[in-house]
């Protein structure tokens, strides 16, 4: 008995609650069958009266007696371990049948499963609640009332500071070169010149970027008419592939309090692609897939791949 | 104007010059590249004449590629080039008395253009006094303008359709002292397409080459 309170359930006792439960429905059973049956044929009304009564006394009394033993033996029967994760499920595993029905093996699949989306999810959270993807100026407004100040005053930021940035950014990187412009009143645009690779055509609104175009090293950037030219593609396929993937780097490295991170995280990306062509892909090892280098790089190994190759 | 490597190909066992290029242009369909219209490169041979101070006798290539059908380039065996208008041509022949121009050396590629992603594949019948010799393979790679930088990239694609006769870095490109890079105009290109000529005009004459 001792060693079966040890595993934190008491077999014997819980058996004997189960026949202790059964001896309770049957005498309750007793009870209600002697209450429906009514008072039996006797000689007088009085014996009759008698019979029932004491009956139906006997029928309760054994009502009382089985509870009572079954009281005693749920006190021996004990509660099953809280310690167990899965409560009293747990005591599936104890199931005989349960080579037939894999309930057990589901229920703790489905219980692993459901901990990590609790624990993904909570991490998804916290990651969308520092990384927010509103980008424009009236949706920052519009959130300006939850976090007041801070974002609003990223945008109206001086142009002299915009240039210290980018001027800082352009230091760290030898191979490439950062020449700022402002085209149109203080939004900067900003043409990367990435060895002899790549040109990225970068247009700003204060410290964030709001869209990049890349072309080819033998490009044109300029229109005809001598303005930077912020709109049209690059003829080379492999260039729009990696405007399609800068896009979506600007997505990716969203910091609304911090925008000179952002810019420089950005420009470390971007700085990958000065071996566009010289690399072949970390996964399938080959230089070409369908015509085009790997035109893809991942965001936190800056590793290449090809586009059909990433995950 | 990218990286261009030009490149002789070997004909094919027992196949005519015709033959050969029709299994390459199946092999470039299949691969997926698209025909774009055609292409020439021709190249005419002067002897400078009247050298006073009695040196052997340099000889002037004046070339045409359709690619860029205004100018015209004229090239000094192992000396300085020049790109010209496309009436350079008139010119030498008011040159006359210096240059002579050597009949029955003048040699063309002609062949169909196709493109496939951002490369630009060139096969041509190299001609000489109307008698196909061989081959000429001409491989652009448009976005980039390093030859060292996309060079393993562009065998791998000639690889994919030539087979394993793929040829080394154009010497043009492996002589340059620094930098690798490609100048917009198509003296490069020119260059390798001349050396090819050279070998071509060279090699015999083989039986049953000849169309
Ligand atoms: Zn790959």
């Amino acid at each position: 008995m001792a060693d079966a309170m040890n595993v934190g359930v008491n077999l014997e006792a819980f058996s004997q609650a189960i026949t202790a439960i059964q001896a309770l429905r049957s005498s309750v059973t007793r009870v209600f069958d002697s209450l429906k049956d009514g008072m039996k044929n006797k000689e007088t009304l009085e014996g009759r009266e008698k019979v029932f009564i004491t009956e139906f006394q006997d029928n309760l009394q054994s009502v009382n007696r089985d509870l009572n033993e079954l009281e005693r033996l749920s006190t021996l029967v004990g509660r099953p371990s809280e310690s167990h994760p899965l409560h009293n499920s747990g005591l599936l595993s104890l199931d005989p049948v349960q080579d037939k029905t894999p309930l057990y093996s589901q229920l703790l699949q489905a219980y692993k499963w459901s901990n990590k989306l609790q624990y993904h999810a909570g991490l998804a959270s916290s990651l969308l609640n520092q990384q927010s993807l509103k980008r424009s100026a009236n949706q920052m407004g519009a959130s300006a009332k939850r976090r007041p100040k801070v974002q609003p005053s990223t945008l109206v930021l001086p142009p002299q500071y915009v240039d210290d940035v980018i001027s800082r950014i352009g230091r760290m990187f030898p191979d490439m070169s950062i020449e700022l412009f402002r085209p149109n009143g203080t939004s900067a645009v900003l043409l990367v010149t990435l060895g002899k690779v790549l040109k990225a055509v970068v247009v700003m609104r204060s410290l964030f970027i709001d869209r990049t175009i890349v072309r080819g090293f033998n490009e044109n950037v300029h229109s005809e008419d001598g303005k930077l030219d912020i709109w049209s593609k690059s003829n080379y396929q492999v260039f729009q592939k990696v405007t399609d993937h800068a896009t979506t780097a600007l997505l990716h490295y969203q910091l609304p309090q911090m925008p000179d991170v952002v810019v420089r995280s950005f420009m470390t990306w971007l700085r990958s692609y000065i071996k566009l062509f010289q690399t072949p892909c970390q996964r399938c090892g080959k230089f070409l897939q369908e015509g085009l280098p790997p035109t893809w790089r991942d965001f936190r190994t800056l590793e290449a791949f090809h586009d059909t190759c990433r995950q | 104007m990218g990286v261009t490597c030009v490149c002789q190909l070997p004909l094919a066992e027992g196949k005519s010059v015709q033959q050969t290029i029709d299994i390459l242009h199946k092999k470039l369909e299949q691969l997926g590249a698209v025909k774009q219209g055609s292409f020439t490169v021709d190249c005419e041979t002067y002897h400078a004449t009247g050298n006073a101070s009695g040196q052997p006798t340099k000889l002037l290539y004046v070339m045409h590629n359709s690619e860029t059908p205004l100018s015209c380039l004229a090239l000094f065996e192992g000396g300085p080039c020049l790109t010209a208008d496309g009436n350079f041509d008139v010119l030498m022949i008011k040159l006359k008395s210096h240059f002579q121009n050597a009949k029955g050396h003048k040699v063309e590629s002609r062949g169909s253009r196709y493109r496939y992603c951002d490369f630009l594949i060139k096969v041509g019948a190299v001609t000489m006094s109307s008698s196909a010799r061989g081959i000429s393979v001409e491989v652009e790679y448009c976005p980039c303008v390093v030859p060292g930088d996309c060079w393993n990239l562009m065998k791998e694609f000639m690889q994919s359709f030539l087979g394993p006769s793929i040829p080394e870095l154009p010497s043009v490109f492996s002589s340059k002292p620094e930098g690798l890079y490609a100048p917009v105009d198509c003296v490069d290109t020119m260059t390798q397409y001349l050396e090819l000529f050279g070998r071509v005009r060279k090699q015999q004459v083989l039986p049953g080459t000849t169309r």
